[in-house]
């Protein structure tokens, strides 16, 4: 387990990782893409579901992000700031491609009505859980985020997978914490619809 | 003021206390499918995280060449940027506001110089005289001549056939 101290340590090592990279050195924004780049390919797989696409996005965005060193601060930590840039590569790229069913949701439309204790509709063909592989489930779950629009996969996986709070999702998204809040009610309600008989079963 | 969607968010993410807790829990009509919903939350959480978490990056290492290979090419298409941008940084901007201060500076050394070598005024006398008429028929073959020695501040007229001075010739 990480002390204070190695903690603080990590982060001094960082910003001279990232003080040398504003001075040109290639080797020490290497280092940096070797603490990062797994996690970073993780995140953006989960918001693309393509592995060569994942990797192209992954690429881009480190490339991005040495064009653009210079320009960070030190007002974040070095991941929020490459995680920014990592979110806005990767939900262009899909605003462009138009994911089928996630560019039909709108943010504009919202529910009139939402009964708090509204229960979500279970699927006429449920399957028992323990039948199911660990493939499977996998894919109905990919199924199912895709059908979110960009911003609404984004705001799940940095809450649900990144553990992020709602200021750091903001900053990373550019938009404020009430949008956060909101695009994360719209993207829970319909996966617990699309997944209901997977998670009832935990 | 909170929308119902953040504030729905915010309680089934347990950030809201006090007050606003009380108040929005108040506002649900049933307490306990709510309860139920937000308990359905929790365990799509926990199946996200299970079933999704790191996904592992295959060929790490050839991630970082390639990538690495991109840095480099890019690092040198900039420096060849740069040396061109030194080669072309006259630009036509630079190279009017060049042209437009260079001219003002050349104006207002002209108006200077231009000033510095106005002729001294005419002496008073000088200009009596020449305003002064010659009567032709008393002279009628009389001439003026002035020479003017600028750098000794001299100024010689010279008369001839002059019978006369006129008559209202007079130093003041």
């Amino acid at each position: 387990m990480q002390t204070e101290a190695t903690l603080a340590q990590a982060d001094v090592s960082e910003l001279d990782l990232v003080k040398r990279c504003q001075a040109g050195d290639t080797e020490a924004f290497d280092e940096l893409v070797t603490r990062y780049r797994t996690r970073i390919f993780g995140m953006i797989y989960n918001m693309v579901h393509n592995e060569q696409d994942a990797w192209d996005l992954a690429q881009d965005s480190f490339v991005k992000a040495w064009r653009s060193i210079k320009r960070f601060r030190g007002h974040s930590s070095f991941y929020t700031w490459i995680y920014r840039i990592v979110m806005n590569v990767t939900i262009d790229w899909l605003r462009k491609k138009q994911v089928k069913g996630g560019s039909e949701f709108d943010d504009a439309i919202q529910l009139k009505e939402v009964d708090p204790a509204s229960k979500t509709v279970p699927k006429e063909n449920a399957l028992p859980y323990e039948t199911m592989e660990r493939s499977e489930i996998r894919a109905q779950i990919d199924n199912a985020i895709a059908q979110l629009s960009p911003e609404h996969r984004a705001v799940i996986l940095m809450k649900e997978i990144e553990e992020m709070q709602y200021h750091e999702i903001a900053e990373t998204l550019g938009c404020s914490i009430g949008t956060v809040m909101s695009r994360l009610f719209y993207a829970r309600k319909k996966l617990q619809n699309l997944l209901k008989d997977v998670y009832e079963n935990i | 003021m909170r929308t119902f969607e953040e504030k729905w968010t915010a309680w089934l993410d347990g950030k809201l206390s006090g007050r606003e807790l009380t108040e929005f829990e108040a506002s649900l009509p049933d307490k306990a499918a709510a309860e139920a919903e937000k308990a359905d939350a929790k365990k799509l959480g926990t199946l996200l995280k299970r079933e999704i978490g790191t996904y592992d990056l295959a060929n790490e290492e050839f991630f970082s060449r390639q990538l690495r290979e991109k840095i480099v090419r890019e690092s040198t298409r900039r420096s060849r940027k740069r040396d061109s941008a030194v080669a072309t940084w006259w630009t036509v901007r630079r190279l009017l506001w060049t042209g437009t201060a260079s001219l003002a500076v050349f104006l207002v050394f002209a108006i200077f110089v231009m000033h510095d070598k106005n002729p001294a005024e005419q002496s008073q006398y000088l200009t009596q005289i020449l305003n002064a008429r010659v009567d032709s028929v008393v002279s009628p073959n009389a001439t003026i001549s002035m020479f003017e020695a600028k750098e000794d501040r001299v100024t010689v007229l010279w008369t001839e056939g002059l019978q006369s001075l006129p008559a209202d010739y007079a130093a003041k």
